[in-house]
C-alpha cells in the first residue's frame, strides 16, 4: 500500500526573495499588522496617539527604504514582483502623499476628534451617535486600514504577474470602501459611498479576474513576460488575447476612475471622508496608473497597434466627461471629482507615447496632480459651517473677503489643475503632451481643446472666491492645526515650486523610467 | 430541485467514474485498486453499504434508546421482537404510514427538497469509508470498500458540509417560528464545528502523508493515530458532536426550547429521512473516527500477536463494526450524562477554544515533522517543540485563566459581603426557620410503587 | 450501444471519453439552468439554491477533469460555507424577502438585460472561436498529476510561483476581519449585566413580578389596550410607550430600551 503515500513527490523548493528590494512593502504590512495589535492591547486614551506614531513612522521608514533601493532593477519570487525604477518612483509617489493623507486625517482642531467618525457600527442618529459626535473618540482602525490600503498600492504597480496584481488590487481596494464609509458628518451619505463603492469595485474586479482567465487560456500564463511572448510567436488566435486586454483594462480604468468607467468617482468622492477622497484621488490614481502603464508596456508592448486606439477612445471620453460634466457641478468635491476624471484622462495620453519619455512624462504627471489635488482637498476641511464643511459653491463665493490667504492658495491650486504657466500643472501637461505628439498628433490636440474647457470651471471658482459677494450666513475658515498646516504647506510648496524648478524632478522621473519584466 | 440533481448525481458519477475506467474516464486520478472493477462489483458494494447503513441505523436508535433507558434505571424497548429489538423497524413502518400534514404558509419546493438534502449526502459519505482489506468477492479479489480518492477523506467532509442544507432549508420552508429557530442555530453551529473538524484533520493527513481513506488506514498498521495525535482526536471527538447535533450540542432541536427544531413542521415519511439522516450521520463520523484515528478495519492491540489472521480476510469487518459501535455508545452516553449547553457558551467552546487549540497543535505537528526531515533525533525532534508550546501558549493561557477565575471569585466573594451588609427589601423567611414535614409525603414514600413501570417510551427516541 | 458512442463522438469531437462527455451533457445544462434560475427567480432563497446546484456542478466538472481536490474543496467551501452564510442571512431578513419591481431608472431593466445578452453572446462567440480546432490536453501526465498528484502540484505551485499571492491574501483576511469589526461591532461601555445583577435588581425593584400584559382585565385584548387594576383605573406600564393609539402614558424612561 506505500505507493498510496507521497514518497515519490519531488521536493519543493521556495523561491528566492530579495528582502531588500522588497523592503517597503514589508515595513508597510509589518506596521499595518502593528496598527492592528495597537488596537487590541492599547488604551484607547493612548491609542490615537500611538498609531499616529506607528503609520506615520512606518510610512516614513517605508520611503527612506525606496530612497536607498534607487537603483534597483531586478525581479524577484519566482519572476512575481518587478523592483524597478518606475515602480519605485510610483511607489515613493504613493508614500510620500498617503504620509500627507495620514496628516489630513489626523486634523483634530478643526472638528470635533476627527474627520473619521467616533464609531462606525453605531446606528446614524441614534442617541449613542448624537452623544458619541461629541466626544472626541475616532475610530482608529483607520490607521491601519489605510497601511493596509499603502501597501496594496506598492504591490499593485509592481506586480509582474496578473494574479498578483489581482491580489493586490482587492488589498488596496477593500480598506478603501471601509474607510469610504467612515465619515463623521452626513454618515447616511458617506455609508452609500461605501456601498457604491463596494458593489461597483466587486463588479470590476470581477471583470479584472475574468480578463485574467482569458489570458491565461491564450498564454498558458499569467505572467506579463509570457503573455508578451505568447503575444509575438502565436499560432493561436488572438480573440482570447484581445477580449482578455479588454477586460483586464476594464478593471484598472475603474480603479483609476477613467471613464466610462468613472461613474462611481463623484459620489464616492462626496461622500467620502475629505482626508479619506484626498487619499483615494491621489495615491489609488498614482498607483492604478502605475498597474496600468506596466500592464501595456510590459504586457502588451508587441500589440501596442490593437490597444492604441481603445486608449485613444478612454482618454477622450474621459477628458471630454471631465470637462463637460465638472461644468454642470455645484458642489466642489463634485467638482474635484470631475477634474480628477479629466485629469485622468490627460496622463493616458501620455500612455499612448509607448517609450521612455511617454513613461516619464506620466510618472511626473501622476506626482504634480497628486500633491495640488492632495493640497486642495486640504483646504475644503478648512471652510466649514454648522454642519461641516461647507462645499456647496455658492458658500465659496466672496471667499477672499473672509480670507485672502485661503483663498489665495486655492486659486494656485486650481490654477495648477488648470494647466496655467508658472505651476507644476502646466509643466505636467506640457511634457506629456510633448511626449504623445509625435504618435498621437490629434489626440494631443483634443486634449488641449479639453484643457481649454476645463480650465473654464476651474477659473469659475476662482472668480467666485474673488468677486462674487459673500452669502449672508456664509461659511467660517477655521484655523488649521499643525498637521494639516504641514500638508497644505507642502503641497502647495510642491506644486509651485515643480512650476517653476521643475527640472530636479523631471530628471528624476526621465531616470527612473525603466520597466524590467 | 437542480440541486438534488447535483446531489443525486454525485451519487451516480463517483462509482460511475471508477467502473469502467479505460471506455468511460480515463483516470490517473483513481487511488489503486478501484479504478477498474467490474460493474458487478460496484453493485454489490452499494447495496452492501446501503443496507449497513439502513441496518445500523435500525440498531443504533434501540441501542440508545436501551442504553439510556439502563443508564435513567429504565429497561427501555422490550415489546417488539426479542428483548425489544425490533421496536425501531416498527416505529419506522408506523411512520411511514402516518398522515402527512403540511404547514400551509411552508414553501413547498424547498419543504420537499430539504429531507431529501438531508438524507442523500448521510448516506454518500460512507461511499469512501473503507471496511476491510482487499477479500475475493466470488473470487474477483477487491478492496472491501466501495471507492477511494486520493482525497477521500474530503468526500465525507463535503456531504457533512451538504448535510447542513437539508438541516438549514427544513427550518426556513416551514414557514413557522420555532423550525426557523433551530435552524439558524444549526447554520451557525455547523459551520463553525465544521472548521475545528476539518482542522482536526490536517494532522491525520500530515501523518500519513495521504487524504484517501485506504491510505490513512494502512498508514495506521502499526501505531493507531490516537496516540500521537491525541489532540486532534478529542477535538475532532467534540466537534462531531456539535456537527451532527447530539446532545449537549443539539441546540438546533432542543425540544425544550424549540419543540423539535428544525423538524418540529415534519411528519410522517420526511420526519423519517431526518431521523434515518441524524443516525447515518452519527454512524458516519463514527467510522470516520474509526479509519482516521482507531486503525480503520485493523484488530485491537495484542489480537494480531495472538491471532495472526486477525487482519485478513472478512474478520476486520468485525473489528471495524465493533469500533463503530464503542464511538456511537460513547454518544448514547454523552446524552445520557450531560445537560444541554447554551448557545452562547457553545459558540465561545468552538471559535475560542477548539480552533485556537487545533492551530497550535497543527503548528507544533509541522514543526516536529519539518525537524525529523531534517534529520533530528526523533525524541529530540517530538520533545523541543512540544516544550515550547508548553512553554509559550499553554502555561501563559493558564495562568491568564488562573487570574482571570481568581479575580471573579474574589469579585463574587466582594459582591456576598455586600449583600451580606444589605438589609433585603423583598420578604425573605428567617434563616433558623424550621419547615414541618407534611404527613401526607412521608406516608407516600414508604409505599413500594404498585404499578409495573411502563417501557420508557423516549420522545426524542 | 456503438450508436451512443458513435453519435457521442460527434457531440464531443472525438476526443473526450465517453464517461466525461456524458457527465458533461448532464451537469452544463444543470449549471446553466441554476445559473439563469439564479437571476431570473424572484424568492432570495430560491435564487440562493438555484447558485447552490451551479456550484456544485462546477465542482463535479472539476472533479471529472481529474482535479479532485479542487473540486471537492469547491463543494466544501462555495456550497458547504458560503451559501450557508448567505442563507443565514437571508433567513434572518425574512423570508417574504423578495426583488422590488420597481425601477428607479426607466428602461434600465431592458437595457441592462440587452447589455448583458450582448456581453454573454460576445464572450461565447469569441470563446468559441478562440478555441476552435484546438486539441484539449491531457491533465493525466504521469509527473505532474498522476496518482493523487493533483494535491501537490497545486501546493508546488501555491508555494513557488505563487508564494508571493498567496501569502498576501493573508493581508486580505486580516483587512476583512478588521472591516467587520469596524461595521459591526459595537463596544460595550459598561460591563455587561449578569444573570446575578439583574435579578436582584428585579427583587428590589419593588416589582419582581412581570409586567401585566395590555388588555387584562378590560374590555378588549388589543395590544394597545392598557390593563385594568383591580381597582379599575388603568395600568400605563402594561402597553409599550410606542404603540401607536395609546395616548398620554408616562414614557418608560429606561436606557436599555433605546437601542
Amino acid at each position: 500500500m506505500s505507493h498510496l503515500l507521497l514518497a515519490e513527490t519531488a521536493p519543493i523548493h521556495a523561491p528566492s526573495v530579495a528582502y531588500s528590494s522588497l523592503s517597503p512593502i514589508f515595513i508597510v504590512l509589518g506596521a499595518a499588522l502593528v496598527g492592528v495589535l495597537v488596537e487590541a492591547l492599547v488604551p484607547r486614551a493612548e491609542r490615537y496617539a500611538v498609531q499616529m506614531v506607528v503609520t506615520i513612522g512606518g510610512l516614513t521608514a517605508a520611503l527612506v527604504a525606496v530612497g536607498l533601493l534607487h537603483n534597483t532593477a531586478e525581479t524577484t519570487v519566482a519572476g512575481a514582483l518587478a523592483v524597478d525604477g518606475a515602480g519605485l518612483f510610483i511607489q515613493g509617489s504613493v508614500l510620500v502623499l498617503s504620509v500627507m493623507s495620514v496628516l489630513l486625517i489626523a486634523e483634530r482642531s478643526v472638528d470635533v476628534g476627527s474627520a473619521i467618525v467616533a464609531s462606525a457600527a453605531v446606528v446614524v442618529g441614534s442617541p449613542t451617535d448624537r452623544r458619541l459626535a461629541r466626544t472626541d473618540r475616532v475610530q482608529t482602525e483607520v490607521f491601519p486600514l489605510l497601511l493596509f490600503a499603502v501597501a496594496g498600492m506598492l504591490i499593485f504597480p509592481i506586480s509582474n504577474n496578473l494574479l498578483l496584481m489581482f491580489v493586490a488590487l482587492e488589498v488596496l481596494s477593500l480598506p478603501l470602501y471601509l474607510m469610504a464609509g467612515l465619515s463623521r458628518r452626513r454618515r447616511l451619505l458617506s455609508q452609500e459611498a461605501a456601498l457604491k463603492y463596494f458593489l461597483l469595485g466587486a463588479f470590476a474586479s470581477a471583470f479584472f479576474l475574468y480578463g485574467l482567465a482569458l489570458l491565461y487560456g491564450y498564454a498558458n500564463s499569467v505572467d506579463l513576460p509570457a503573455i508578451l511572448n505568447a503575444s509575438k510567436a502565436s499560432p493561436k488566435s488572438d480573440v482570447l488575447l484581445y477580449v482578455g486586454l479588454a477586460l483586464l483594462l476594464v478593471g484598472l480604468l475603474f480603479k483609476a476612475g477613467i471613464a466610462p468607467f468613472h461613474s462611481w468617482t463623484p459620489d464616492v468622492y462626496q461622500g467620502s471622508p475629505t482626508p479619506v477622497t484626498a487619499f483615494m484621488s491621489s495615491c489609488t490614481k498614482i498607483a492604478a496608473f502605475g498597474a496600468i502603464m506596466r500592464v501595456l508596456y510590459v504586457g502588451f508592448n508587441a500589440t501596442a497597434w490593437n490597444w492604441r486606439p481603445i486608449v485613444w477612445a478612454v482618454a477622450i471620453a474621459s477628458m471630454a466627461v471631465g470637462g463637460i460634466f465638472g461644468l454642470t457641478q455645484t458642489d466642489l468635491k463634485r467638482v474635484l471629482a470631475y477634474s480628477s476624471i479629466a485629469h485622468a484622462g490627460f496622463i493616458l495620453v501620455g500612455l499612448v507615447a509607448l517609450d521612455k519619455d511617454g513613461i516619464a512624462s506620466v510618472l511626473f504627471y501622476v506626482l504634480t496632480y497628486g500633491f495640488s489635488t492632495m493640497a486642495a482637498f486640504g483646504v475644503l476641511m478648512l471652510v466649514r459651517d454648522a454642519d461641516g464643511e461647507a462645499t456647496h459653491l455658492a458658500q465659496w463665493s466672496g471667499l477672499a473677503r473672509k480670507s485672502p490667504f485661503v483663498a489665495a492658495v486655492m486659486t494656485v491650486l486650481l490654477l495648477s489643475m488648470a494647466g496655467i504657466p508658472l505651476t507644476s500643472g502646466f509643466i505636467a501637461k506640457f511634457y506629456v503632451f510633448k511626449a504623445a505628439f509625435h504618435v498621437a498628433a490629434p489626440l494631443v490636440v483634443i486634449a488641449l481643446i479639453f484643457s481649454a474647457v476645463a480650465a473654464f470651471y476651474y477659473l469659475r471658482i476662482v472668480v467666485l472666491m474673488f468677486f462674487a459677494e459673500p452669502p449672508e450666513n456664509g461659511p467660517t475658515i477655521a484655523i488649521p492645526g499643525w498637521s494639516t498646516a504641514v500638508a497644505l504647506t507642502f503641497g502647495m510648496v510642491v506644486t509651485v515650486v515643480l512650476g517653476i524648478f521643475p527640472q530636479p524632478i523631471l530628471d528624476l522621473a526621465a531616470k527612473a523610467a525603466t520597466l524590467v519584466g | 430541485m437542480s440541486a438534488v440533481l447535483a446531489a443525486s448525481h454525485a451519487a451516480d458519477v463517483l462509482p460511475a467514474s471508477s467502473q469502467n475506467a479505460h471506455v468511460l474516464l480515463a483516470s490517473s486520478q483513481n487511488v489503486a485498486g478501484f479504478g477498474n472493477q467490474p460493474l458487478w462489483i460496484v453493485l454489490i458494494k452499494v447495496l452492501g453499504v446501503f443496507v449497513f447503513l439502513v441496518v445500523m441505523t435500525l440498531f443504533a436508535i434501540v441501542f440508545e434508546r436501551k442504553v439510556v433507558g439502563r443508564m435513567q434505571n429504565r429497561i427501555g424497548p422490550n415489546r417488539v421482537g426479542p428483548w425489544g429489538t425490533l421496536q425501531s423497524l416498527a416505529d419506522g413502518m408506523k411512520l411511514a404510514f402516518k398522515e402527512e400534514v403540511i404547514p400551509l404558509l411552508a414553501d413547498k419546493p424547498v419543504y420537499f427538497l430539504a429531507p431529501i438534502l438531508s438524507a442523500v449526502p448521510a448516506f454518500l459519505a460512507f461511499s469512501v469509508i473503507p471496511f476491510g482489506p482487499e477479500v475475493s468477492i466470488f473470487g474477483h479479489r477487491t478492496p472491501l470498500q466501495l471507492t477511494d480518492l486520493p482525497v477521500g477523506v474530503l468526500v465525507v467532509f463535503a456531504c457533512s458540509s451538504l448535510g447542513v442544507y437539508g438541516v438549514v432549508l427544513s427550518g426556513w420552508a416551514s414557514g413557522s417560528t420555532y423550525p426557523l429557530l433551530g435552524s439558524l442555530r444549526a447554520a451557525a453551529q455547523m459551520i463553525s464545528y465544521e472548521v475545528a473538524m476539518g482542522l482536526s484533520m490536517v494532522a491525520v493527513f500530515l501523518f500519513s502523508g495521504t487524504m484517501s481513506t485506504s491510505g490513512i488506514v494502512a498508514a495506521q498498521q502499526h501505531t493507531w493515530y490516537v496516540i500521537p495525535l491525541f489532540v486532534s482526536f478529542a477535538i475532532y471527538a467534540i466537534s462531531v458532536v456539535g456537527e451532527t447535533n447530539r446532545a449537549p450540542f443539539d441546540l438546533a432541536e432542543a425540544e425544550s426550547e424549540l419543540v423539535g427544531g428544525f423538524h418540529t413542521e415534519y411528519s410522517s415519511f420526511k420526519f423519517a429521512m431526518f431521523f434515518l439522516a441524524e443516525y447515518i450521520n452519527m454512524v458516519t463520523v463514527s467510522a470516520l473516527a474509526t479509519t482516521l484515528f482507531l486503525g480503520g478495519w485493523h484488530a485491537p492491540w495484542g489480537v494480531h500477536a495472538i491471532w495472526s489472521g486477525a487482519n485478513s480476510g472478512w474478520f476486520p469487518v468485525i473489528w471495524f463494526v465493533v469500533k463503530i459501535v464503542a464511538i456511537i455508545f460513547v454518544f448514547v452516553w454523552l446524552r445520557g450524562t450531560l445537560p444541554r449547553l447554551r448557545y452562547d457558551q457553545f459558540m465561545h467552546l468552538g471559535w475560542k477554544v477548539l480552533i485556537p487549540i487545533n492551530l497550535v497543535w497543527i503548528l507544533a505537528v509541522t514543526t516536529i515533522h519539518v525537524l525529523r526531515d531534517r534529520g533530528w533525533p526523533a525524541w529530540k525532534a517530538t520533545a523541543i517543540p512540544l516544550a515550547l508550546v508548553l512553554l509559550l501558549v499553554v502555561v501563559p493561557a493558564l495562568m491568564m485563566l488562573e487570574g482571570a477565575a481568581a479575580r471573579r471569585a474574589a469579585d463574587r466573594d466582594d459582591e456576598d459581603e455586600a449583600d451580606a451588609r444589605l438589609t433585603p427589601t423583598f420578604p425573605t423567611p428567617p434563616m433558623d426557620l424550621v419547615v414541618p414535614s407534611p404527613k401526607r409525603l412521608t406516608t407516600a414514600s414508604v409505599h413500594p410503587p404498585t404499578s409495573a413501570i411502563a417501557e420508557g417510551e423516549d420522545p426524542d427516541g | 450501444m456503438s450508436a451512443v458512442i458513435s453519435t457521442a463522438g460527434e457531440l464531443t469531437n472525438g476526443q473526450v471519453p465517453l464517461g466525461e462527455a456524458v457527465a458533461f451533457w448532464i451537469l452544463g445544462p444543470v449549471s446553466l439552468a441554476g445559473a439563469i434560475g439564479m437571476v431570473l427567480l424572484r424568492n432570495a432563497v430560491h435564487s440562493a439554491l438555484s447558485l447552490v446546484a451551479t456550484m456544485m456542478s462546477l465542482g463535479m466538472f472539476y472533479l471529472i477533469e481529474q482535479g479532485p481536490f479542487l473540486g471537492l474543496v469547491q463543494i466544501i467551501v462555495y456550497t458547504g460555507a458560503i451559501m450557508i452564510l448567505f442563507l443565514f442571512v437571508l433567513m434572518l431578513i425574512g423570508r417574504d424577502a423578495s426583488d422590488s419591481i420597481v425601477e428607479t431608472l426607466r428602461g434600465q431593466r431592458w437595457a441592462a438585460s440587452l447589455f448583458g445578452i450582448g456581453f454573454a453572446l460576445l464572450v461565447a462567440l469569441s470563446v468559441g472561436r478562440a478555441f476552435k480546432g484546438s486539441k484539449p490536453v491531457n491533465l493525466n501526465s504521469a509527473t505532474t498529476n498522476a496518482n493523487g498528484q493533483n494535491v501537490n502540484s497545486i501546493a508546488a505551485l501555491l508555494f513557488t510561483k505563487y508564494l508571493f499571492a498567496f501569502e498576501l491574501t493573508s493581508a486580505l483576511l486580516i483587512i476583512a476581519a478588521v472591516g467587520a469589526m469596524v461595521l459591526a461591532h459595537l463596544e460595550r461601555e459598561t460591563p455587561k449585566r449578569t444573570q446575578k445583577e439583574i435579578a436582584r435588581e428585579r427583587i428590589r425593584s419593588g416589582r419582581p413580578q412581570p409586567l401585566p400584559g395590555p388588555g387584562v382585565l378590560s374590555s378588549h385584548d388589543a395590544i394597545g389596550t392598557p390593563a385594568l387594576l383591580p381597582d379599575g383605573s388603568i395600568a400605563p406600564e402594561s402597553v409599550m410607550a410606542s404603540t401607536p393609539g395609546v395616548r398620554e402614558l408616562p414614557a418608560l424612561d429606561n436606557p436599555d430600551n433605546i437601542r
